[in-house]
């Protein structure tokens, strides 16, 4: 039994890694800039529907992910620009409201287009590595490269977070905008580029997870609230917490189907993050200091 | 707090202007149109299940009228169909309001689809009030049909009852013979009556159910699951499932490396084929029609579906959504008359042709299709049985090449 | 035309409206009576939602789980043959029931958490009805018994709808919609000052729930066929949400003008565009959202649109400052006799407050340190010492905005420990704040009344609005009564402060630097104010302060904190002389130039 064990234990860990990913974009723009982003989950629906097209065309994922990235970074870039932005000069309540539509009207439009465009069925990109077998245990090639992708991707994100000005920068920014601003820091500037960053990891995510899993573009709000529970349980801001966090989730589903009933599996992560935040109103935001 | 009135009272006119239609062709006159009302799902959730069936339909009608229409007896000559199609965005509410509007606005003759349970069941009893004949296409939980209307019928293709029929037949002839048998359900209404209805039959066949796993639509990771299947190693392994929730699924079958006489997915549909390309590979599965099918209206249904570059094992609800058109067709032909009563009578218990075969209703109103078995050879679906339609011949065990 | 004639033409407009659509069965097709039908439910919905969100401030994106709720209850209860009228009611008893016990946890977060909170529990709510197969059917869905509702549903609609309207209408000019604003502002000074939240927040949210449960049930009678995603699906749950934000959440008639506005254009997009329907949608909710977040009604369009509608109605919020004024707090104010306060009876021998011990601590930082202080009835006291000292930590202690780590407090008789912070105000302690905290979005004299209207015997706002002028006339504000508070300058905020506070009627009055900022002629007066709530009013006094020639004026005796420990407590003329004191407050070197000098 030991072996079914470990077989759902890795499992967990693989499905957690990828459920971080889908989280890391949504850290990001909701750390730094503080916006509740209901498109986050549809883009990454959107552009897994792109890069399956694009495998289809013929290109190989590591050039979709080249082309796609810059794409993205633009689109996110421009976003925040042209609509989120202004609405940050207006009161609080407005600038909630006005992101809150904006967002959702975005999550509208990105998913008809797609659909129009490209169809509404599910898509992926159906690459199969072939499996590692340790013993009576099974571990994908594939879903192992991709957690080890996503280990990378943290650490890199980490450290350009903590060692680099901009990175700094953005944390500055974060804690105590003014201030900043007369340091020398051109807030509005660093916004946009860290609301651009957070696409670009979305588009990352986004090849990513079509390697394992299908996407059409209506799952994409789905993803969204996963996204929101593996931050909160992560901290906010905090990108290695929402790995740990998105494996612990991985992890858990995985035992609940396990133990329980397979059918109660999805409903563990509303759950913990009912628990947590029941237990910890604050929830687990570290000050990045 | 200011209030506004004006604003309000003058947008609540404009609900009157903008939405109000005048009435279209008068009802049951020979000099125009057959006109069919219905809705699809375009967008929202189940737009997920299909693409292009709006220009399908309109192609539909189009190669109709180019074979000469519908005779209508009573007046004496054919008359051209035609369709009024609305999206209606996955929400039942919608729909409703929606076929409302069909029926009450634009004054269409009869109504066909819509598709799947959730809207089947609030449409249904919106074309009962009016009394105005309604085919619905994939609308397949048994218990919309049982309430006792007079005008509701359906083409769900193939239905629960008959769902794998031909596959459990064919199971008495195969060797070595499977002994026992694993069921995993997605949670879904339609997949689980399947499963009730199959995994009883099976036992009444011999074959020992030695597991029942459920499975909910988002479901992503199966080692649970699979882990106990690994242990059991049945014979066969029944997967009841839509093909896209069962995707994750069919992959960690494979690099589990479950092995089994034969693995049956009730949707082996090339959508699925194109996600999981060779894990699928000599899996048997249900399809209600197939290129070379020479059953009535073969030659229509190939030329629509060719125009409107609609594949049916890509999307294999396809034939159930044209059966209910076909039904319709036929039923105002029987009646002789573009009459509600009359065409509900022609329709009442009625045996209408399709190109899979004969559909017969019961006094529900609902039908009797079945499926053709078949299996992915060399990664082509093949018609394995039964045997005198079959394409090529079967390979068993199945799952041999794993 | 005056207002009362106003809210007349208003009140036969909308029941007008009313009449012509309860009679719409009559002479409008099926058709638009089912499209009214989902408009009718979508304002439900969106009305009862921002309740919540408008007046309290709290987003709760899972308001359509009760919705979910309802419509399930009240299908299972049909489809088990119970009469419909008992369905309804279990529907709205059941989910009632669940907004409470969701009350308890939810309500302890705050802002986004909340809203993050609230979200997770829609495909929680669905899981569950997948899952929980033995009651809710699970993927099968109910089916209810096929009778031709339509008609019946949406009379009841159109009966609901105007309810919700109705307790819209009814909610805005009552008490309980103040203290709605005020959480919606700041809670916890809302508290101090004996605004009993939470049940505030759990009644809300119970009244919200209810609305929205008869909406599904009344949805779910009409479409005679549920299952979990057509009543949790995430799809359609953000739809109300825009709309009311899309028409101006917190408006009165916000909500409405959304769900009009949204609804009448998704069904024209419907029925005239054969495909991207969706996205002009979407688009139109983006650039609302983008130029016009406030919502529609508050767009300045709008604004010069209604003033050509009609004039100028008198309410109640008079006399706003005509700009180019200088406005601001003037001197010719009024005495403080004309203030509707009580004055007390002054015993020296009462102890109004008694600290034993207190001391709070923040992890490692240790802010209040083992402190015993013992005020007087009719004392002024002085609470003075540098940055840090602890000094706004203990006001923050007495009046329950911390609790503290260790030590007790005794307010007249009764241990704080186990009062609640409002039960605090009740027995009579008011405060400032060092940095102003008015309730931003309401007027300057709402601010005051806020405070009047918790008083015992309860006033009505109106009656409260009145009483708050007379503050104002106190405090020198009579020229801003109209303005929003967070409109104002400092010096105007700590005359609000000030007004705000007394207001609260309190015994014991914890005034936290006041002066700061103030010419010489400002400080003298509220020096002046401060003697005078002592010798007219009878009220006790500690005031936080850092400029001695204030305090020399008026107080009794001076108490030194110092990193939390209070290290003297006596006259100010000994204070200024005492060692300790002088070297915690201008450091060591100075007691050394003294000696020398000596």
């Amino acid at each position: 039994m030991i072996e079914v064990f470990l077989q759902v234990l890795i499992g967990g860990v693989m499905l957690g890694g990828l459920y971080a990913l889908v989280a890391f974009g949504l850290s990001l723009t909701y750390g730094v800039v503080h916006i509740l982003d209901f498109s986050h989950g549809t883009l990454l629906a959107v552009i897994g529907v792109i890069s399956s097209l694009l495998y289809l065309a013929g290109l190989n994922p590591l050039w979709i992910a080249l082309i796609l990235v810059p794409c993205a970074f633009a689109y996110g870039g421009a976003f925040y620009f042209a609509l989120l932005r202004p609405l940050g000069s207006r009161g609080p309540f407005e600038s909630t409201v006005g992101t809150v539509l904006v967002t959702v009207g975005a999550l509208l439009i990105l998913s008809d287009v797609t659909s129009v465009l490209a169809g509404a069925t599910p898509k992926n990109i159906p690459i199969r590595l072939g499996v590692y077998i340790i013993g009576d245990v099974v571990i994908p090639r594939m879903q192992l490269a991709i957690l080890l992708a996503t280990a990378l991707l943290t650490l890199a994100i980490h450290l350009v977070l903590t060692r680099t000005w901009f990175g700094r920068a953005i944390r500055a920014v974060t804690q105590e905008q003014v201030a900043a601003q007369l340091c020398g820091v051109r807030s509005v500037w660093l916004r946009t580029m860290t609301f651009a960053f957070g696409a670009g990891t979305v588009a990352i995510a986004a090849v990513l997870y079509v390697l394992t899993y299908p996407v059409d573009p209506y799952m994409g709000f789905g993803l969204t609230v996963k996204a929101f529970t593996i931050i909160i349980l992560g901290g906010i801001g905090n990108l290695p917490g929402a790995l740990v966090a998105g494996i612990l989730l991985g992890v858990a589903e995985g035992m609940t189907g396990l133990y329980w009933d397979t059918q109660w599996a999805p409903a563990i992560s509303v759950v913990l993050l009912l628990v947590i935040l029941a237990v910890r109103p604050q929830g687990f935001a570290r000050k990045t200091a | 707090m200011k209030t506004r009135p004006c604003l309000t009272l003058v947008t609540s006119a404009m609900i009157g202007l903008a939405v109000a239609q005048p009435a279209a062709a008068k009802l049951g006159s020979c000099d125009d149109p057959i006109v069919l009302g219905t809705t699809l799902s375009e967008s929202g959730v189940f737009s997920t299940l299909a693409d292009r069936w709006r220009n399908m339909t309109k192609i539909f009608a189009e190669e109709v009228n180019k074979r000469g229409g519908i005779p209508v007896k009573d007046c004496n000559k054919s008359l051209p169909i035609e369709f009024v199609i609305y999206d209606d965005q996955s929400v039942p509410a919608t729909a409703v309001s929606l076929y409302e509007r069909l029926a009450s606005v634009d004054n269409v003759d009869f109504l066909v689809g819509p598709d799947w349970s959730s809207i089947g069941g609030p449409v249904s009893a919106v074309a009962e009030r009016h009394k105005v004949p309604i085919v619905m296409a994939n609308v397949a939980t048994p218990s919309i049909y049982e309430r006792g209307f007079k005008y509701v019928w359906g083409t769900p293709a193939p239905v629960v009852p008959r769902w794998s029929e031909r596959y459990f037949e064919m199971l008495k002839s195969v060797d070595p013979k499977p002994k026992t048998i694993y069921f995993i359900t997605e949670d879904n209404p339609v997949m689980k009556g399947i499963t009730t209805v199959w995994s009883k039959k099976a036992e009444d066949q011999g074959l020992k159910v030695v597991g029942s796993e459920m499975f909910s639509s988002t479901q992503k990771d199966f080692t649970a699951v699979l882990a106990k299947v690994r242990s059991l190693k049945p014979d066969i392994i029944y997967v009841s499932s839509f093909d896209g929730a069962s995707v994750p699924l069919v992959q960690q079958m494979a690099q589990m490396q479950i092995k089994a006489m034969d693995v049956h997915h009730t949707m082996l549909t090339g959508s699925l084929e194109r996600q999981v390309g060779a894990d699928i590979e000599g899996w048997t599965g249900e399809l209600v029609w197939y290129q070379g099918v020479k059953g009535d209206y073969s030659d229509l249904v190939d030329t629509v579906l060719e125009r409107s570059n609609v594949d049916m094992f890509d999307y294999i609800w396809t034939l159930s959504r044209l059966n209910s058109y076909l039904v319709i067709m036929q039923a105002i032909e029987k009646a002789g008359a573009v009459d509600r009563e009359k065409v509900k009578a022609a329709l009442y218990r009625g045996t209408f042709k399709s190109p899979a075969g004969d559909i017969v209703f019961d006094e529900n109103g609902f039908p009797n299709t079945g499926a053709f078995t078949i299996q992915l050879q060399d990664g082509k679906p093949v018609v394995v049985w039964p045997r005198d339609v079959a394409t090529a011949q079967l390979r068993w065990p199945a799952t041999a090449s794993h | 035309m005056n207002a009362g004639r106003m809210q007349f033409v208003y009140g036969l407009a909308v029941s007008l409206v009313i009449v012509g659509l309860a009679t719409m069965p009559y002479f409008a097709s099926p058709y638009m009576i089912s499209f009214v039908f989902t408009v009718l439910i979508a304002y439900t919905l969106a009305q009862s939602w921002d309740w919540v969100a408008g007046e309290m401030g709290y987003i709760n994106l899972g308001h359509y789980c009760f919705y979910g709720v309802g419509a399930y209850v009240f299908s299972l209860a049909l489809a088990s043959h119970t009469t419909p009228v008992l369905a309804l009611i279990w529907a709205v008893l059941f989910t009632a029931v669940v907004a409470v016990a969701l009350a308890f946890p939810l309500f302890r977060l705050r802002g986004d958490y909340f809203a993050f909170a609230t979200l997770a529990l829609l495909p929680l709510a669905e899981i569950l009805a997948y899952n929980l197969s033995s009651v809710t059917n699970g993927a099968d869905g109910i089916m209810l018994p096929a009778h031709d509702v339509r008609n019946l549903t949406f009379m009841l609609a159109v009966g609901l709808s105007a309810l919700a309207f109705l307790a819209s209408v009814l909610l805005d000019r009552s008490r309980f919609a103040y203290t709605l604003r005020g959480i919606r502002n700041d809670e916890l000074v809302l508290e101090t000052m004996g605004g009993r939240i939470q049940s505030a927040k759990t009644k809300i949210l119970v009244f919200s729930a209810g609305f929205a449960a008869l909406a599904g049930a009344l949805q779910a009678w009409q479409l005679s066929y549920i299952d979990p995603p057509t009543v949790f699906g995430l799809d359609v749950a953000l739809i109300p949400i825009a709309m009311a934000l899309l028409g101006g959440s917190g408006l009165l008639w916000g909500p409405l003008v959304g769900v009009l506005v949204l609804a009448i254009i998704q069904q024209w997009l419907l029925i005239n565009l054969t495909m991207l329907n969706a996205t002009v949608y979407g688009a139109i909710i983006l650039f609302i959202g983008r130029y016009m977040p406030g919502g529609i009604l508050r767009a300045s369009w709008v604004e010069k649109l209604s003033m050509a509608c009609r004039q100028r109605s008198n309410g109640p919020a008079t006399g706003d400052a005509v700009p180019g004024l200088p406005g601001g707090v003037h001197a010719a104010a009024a005495a403080i006799s004309s203030l509707p306060l009580v004055p007390q009876a002054v015993d020296r021998q009462t102890v109004v407050l008694d600290c034993r011990k207190v001391t709070k601590a923040f992890g490692g930082n240790i802010a209040v340190d083992a402190l015993d202080l013992r005020v007087h009835q009719g004392e002024i006291v002085g609470l003075i010492g540098g940055n840090g000292s602890g000094k706004t930590t203990l006001f923050n202690c007495i009046s329950k905005a911390f609790e503290p780590t260790s030590g007790g407090i005794v307010l007249f008789g009764k241990d704080i420990r186990s009062l609640r912070r409002d039960q605090i105000a009740r027995i009579g302690v008011g405060r400032t704040y060092q940095i102003p905290r008015p309730f931003g979005d309401l007027t300057v004299d709402e601010n005051v009344a806020i405070p009047l209207m918790y008083q015992d015997p309860h006033l009505r706002p109106s009656a409260a609005l009145a009483q708050a002028r007379k503050f104002l006339d106190y405090v020198g504000l009579s020229t801003r009564t109209g303005s929003l508070a967070e409109g104002l300058s400092l010096q105007e905020k700590k005359a609000l402060e000030l007004a705000r506070a007394l207001a609260c009627r309190p015994k014991l009055l914890l005034v936290d630097e006041v002066a700061s900022g103030l010419t010489p002629a400002e400080v003298a007066r509220f020096t002046q104010h401060i003697r005078d709530m002592r010798d007219e009013l009878g009220m006790t006094v500690i005031w936080i302060e850092h400029i001695f020639s204030a305090l020399a004026q008026v107080v009794d005796r001076v108490v030194v904190l110092d990193h939390g420990r209070l290290i003297a407590d006596g006259p100010l003329a000994e204070i200024v002389r005492d060692e300790r004191v002088i070297k915690a407050y201008l450091g060591s070197a100075h007691a050394e130039d003294d000696h020398a000098g000596a």
